[in-house]
């Protein structure tokens, strides 16, 4: 045999081997932020998401027994750099995590040419619900206007809304915007005033003047759509103007307890509209403990795993999994490709049985998907700061789906209009 | 018409039926302009003693109060961790001209410049490395820096004054006149500003360029200290504190570069300027969040009539 053939032999064993080293893997990119001005409420979430895979590869050798690869690629939850990340691992990847509606909105057009399911638990653009549109696009299980609509159904509920104004609080930026259509249909319909406040990236810790605003318009109510820098900015400055804590109102990303652990007590009665929620005694945290902390696989502290966003994390994972498990069930292959997981993600019916199974009783509300349906709108329950802790405080809150459906289905078709030729699902539409 | 009485009638009017509120944005402008003077003192004194503008200031307020927090979280209390990370601001000083300056004399301004991008970067992954991004509680009681506010009622109305914020505005007083005081009456003062003046005229009577840079470095260093441990009370400590630098761009546009005066004159018209601007016209007609450019447009407005700023040097160069 020449040095030529032999290298040739080698490289292409090489090649094979490589090739089943790499078949026996689930690539889940996650378009991670854990640097940069939004890393602060970034890094519980990562947390939680990475420790959950590692447990399920420690424990029960990945998922259909096929691990999973869930490797992270820095954003600093900059919109460029999310879009470079998303092209850098979409080769292999059978789903991309861009967490971010920025990053999102930017994918969201590549999905159809790429065919890779754009997984955004609880945020993204809220008409991506609508399957038949978006068939690449999930923001399971509950959307920004779900969130919205909890709240209103909330304040509706405890004082009522005929008459009343609502500051909308929020970070200029596409995230913050995303309920605003919803809200000024609602203003309609319910009789309130809604006075959009925007806070721009860079006054994110000094909002006073935005607090002013809010002290000359007297508003009932404080809604805020924050994220980052920019929560712990606004409780703080809620607290120093004296706004009522009990009348203001955040989404679930702005429930994040190392921003009210900057005002402690003081910041008790600032309530925050929630799809999650964390169980001390939910039989995944012992089993993470074990096959994750115990190992030293974890980036994440005992005080942190208590949190919400940690705990979030740990859902959002879940839903993955649960994603991949029923793709594989369905076509019987342990190795799925990324359409075999958007029907994964199209069928999840995660019930209260299927929770109690997983571990994960009281984490989040019950939902299904379909292929019209790619929220599941599960519904959350409003938590309140009691000064050291979230705690429930309302039972099982549904959104307004009357209200919603059509505001989505006329969005996703104006986006579809405003993007054409965009491609239909035709069969969902027909069957749904 | 309905646009010019929004414009020209409208703030004026609002200003006088409600003197308490205009009294509270004037109050809230001049704490925001206080503290985005004391960042721009940081940027011009660097630059009168080396011409390099000091792209790195922004996060040694995010690594100073990161380090006062996080020495404090290792049980270190609280005025000692002042000391120790006074002293790491020291060493931070040393390194930067030992190892990235000093092999630069010479060299153009650009390249400094850059190299101190080099030194954001350095130092966002060491903190990130060293310290976590999480957002961290700053140590405002264990300092003694009061909490609670005073509540005043002028012209029948409502002034609430935040204990944090006066404190903030007389340290920042304090600092800065004291920065003057260093700079015009000791010997070491005279020398950062004989180097603004002419590199070669004082490198000539034997003033040393690396111990002027070691002490420019570590005077930014206590600026940032500052700085970090009075944004910090009010949002926590996190890597969201180093766009807070970034608002004194336009005050170096505004005052100039090498002038302190500038600094703080521009410092104190931003800050209180763009908060009126926001309140009385911005709001109501921009739908707010003017704060993020009105700066920049006053100052571009400036640089139109006075391209030195308004205390800048004007430059003239002989061909």
């Amino acid at each position: 045999m020449t040095r030529f053939t032999r290298l040739a032999a080698a490289a292409a064993l090489g090649a094979l081997m490589g090739t089943t080293a790499m078949a026996q893997e689930l690539f889940t990119p996650n378009l991670a932020y854990r640097t940069g001005p939004f890393a602060a409420t970034g890094i519980p979430l990562m947390n939680g998401q990475a420790d959950y895979m590692t447990m399920l590869n420690n424990r029960d050798g990945g998922i259909g027994g096929v691990k999973v690869n869930f490797e992270e690629c820095e954003t600093g939850y900059s919109t460029e750099k999310g879009v470079e990340c998303y092209e850098k691992t979409k080769g292999k990847a059978i789903v991309t995590q861009p967490w971010s509606t920025g990053i999102t909105l930017q994918v969201l057009p590549k999905s159809n040419v790429d065919e890779i399911p754009i997984l955004a638990p609880g945020y993204g653009f809220s008409p991506m619900a609508d399957g038949t549109v978006f068939q690449w696009a999930f923001n399971t299980p509950s959307s920004y206007w779900d969130g919205a609509s909890m709240i209103l159904q909330y304040l509706e509920q405890n004082g009522g809304l005929d008459g009343k104004k609502i500051a909308f609080l929020h970070l200029d930026h596409p995230y913050g915007k995303e309920p605003i259509p919803y809200l000024e249909q609602q203003a309609e319909e319910k009789g309130f005033e809604m006075v959009p406040i925007p806070v721009g990236l860079k006054e994110m810790q000094n909002q006073s003047a935005q607090w002013l605003q809010i002290r000359r318009e007297r508003p009932d109510y404080v809604v805020m759509w924050g994220w980052g820098a920019m929560n712990a900015g606004a409780i703080t400055e809620a607290v120093k103007t004296k706004f009522p804590m009990e009348n203001m109102i955040g989404v679930w990303w702005a429930g994040h307890d190392a921003d009210l652990k900057i005002v402690g007590e003081e910041g008790a009665g600032y309530k925050s509209i929630s799809w999650s929620f964390p169980n001390p005694d939910a039989p995944v945290l012992a089993d993470i403990q074990k096959h994750v902390v115990d190992e030293g696989l974890t980036q994440s502290n005992a005080e942190e795993m208590k949190g919400v966003f940690y705990n979030r994390g740990l859902v959002i994972s879940m839903i993955l999994a649960e994603g991949i498990r029923t793709a594989q069930e369905h076509f019987e292959e342990p190795e799925v490709s990324a359409e075999q997981l958007r029907w994964g993600l199209e069928n999840l019916n995660i019930t209260e049985a299927r929770l109690d199974e997983l571990g994960m009783t009281g984490m989040v509300p019950p939902f299904a998907t379909s292929c019209a349906d790619h929220t599941g709108h599960s519904g959350g329950w409003m938590t309140e700061w009691d000064g050291e802790k979230f705690v429930k405080v309302s039972d099982h809150l549904m959104p307004d789906s009357e209200s919603i459906r059509p505001l989505e289905e006329a969005k996703a078709a104006e986006y579809a209009e405003a993007n054409a030729p965009w491609p239909v699902n035709e069969e969902c539409s027909a069957t749904n | 018409m309905a646009i010019l009485n929004e414009i020209f009638i409208t703030p004026f009017v609002d200003m006088a039926e409600a003197p308490d509120f205009l009294m509270q944005v004037l109050w809230e402008g001049l704490v925001s302009g206080v503290l985005y003077a004391l960042i721009a003192l940081g940027f011009v004194l660097i630059y009168r003693s080396s011409r390099i503008f000091n792209f790195a200031q922004g996060i040694m307020v995010v690594f100073a109060a990161l380090t006062l927090v996080g020495l404090h979280a290792m049980g270190v209390p609280a005025w000692i961790s002042v000391a120790l990370t006074l002293a790491v601001m020291f060493v931070l000083a040393v390194s930067i001209e030992r190892v990235v300056l000093r092999p630069l004399v010479g060299q153009p301004d650009i390249i400094l410049f850059m190299a101190t991008i080099g030194i954001t970067l350095f130092l966002i992954g060491l903190g990130e490395i060293i310290f976590g991004g999480e957002n961290k509680v700053m140590i405002t009681e264990e300092l003694g820096i009061p909490t609670g506010d005073t509540v005043l009622e002028p012209f029948g109305g409502l002034l609430i004054l935040q204990h944090l914020d006066i404190t903030v505005v007389v340290v920042a007083t304090v600092l800065v006149v004291g920065l003057l005081a260093f700079l015009n009456y000791t010997r070491m003062g005279r020398a950062i500003r004989a180097l603004g003046d002419d590199h070669q005229a004082a490198l000539s009577v034997g003033i040393s360029l690396q111990t002027i840079w070691v002490l420019v470095w570590f005077i930014a260093g206590i600026i940032a200290l500052v700085t970090g441990i009075a944004w910090g009370a009010r949002a926590g400590v996190s890597f969201a504190l180093e766009v807070i630098a970034y608002k004194a761009l336009p005050v170096l546009m505004l005052g100039g570069l090498e002038s302190i005066t500038g600094a703080i004159v521009g410092g104190l018209m931003i800050g209180m300027l763009e908060k009126l601007f926001e309140i009385y016209w911005g709001q109501p007609l921009l739908g707010g969040n003017t704060e993020t450019w009105f700066a920049f447009v006053l100052a571009l407005v400036v640089l139109l009539f006075r391209p030195q700023g308004l205390f800048g040097e004007r430059i003239i160069e002989r061909v």
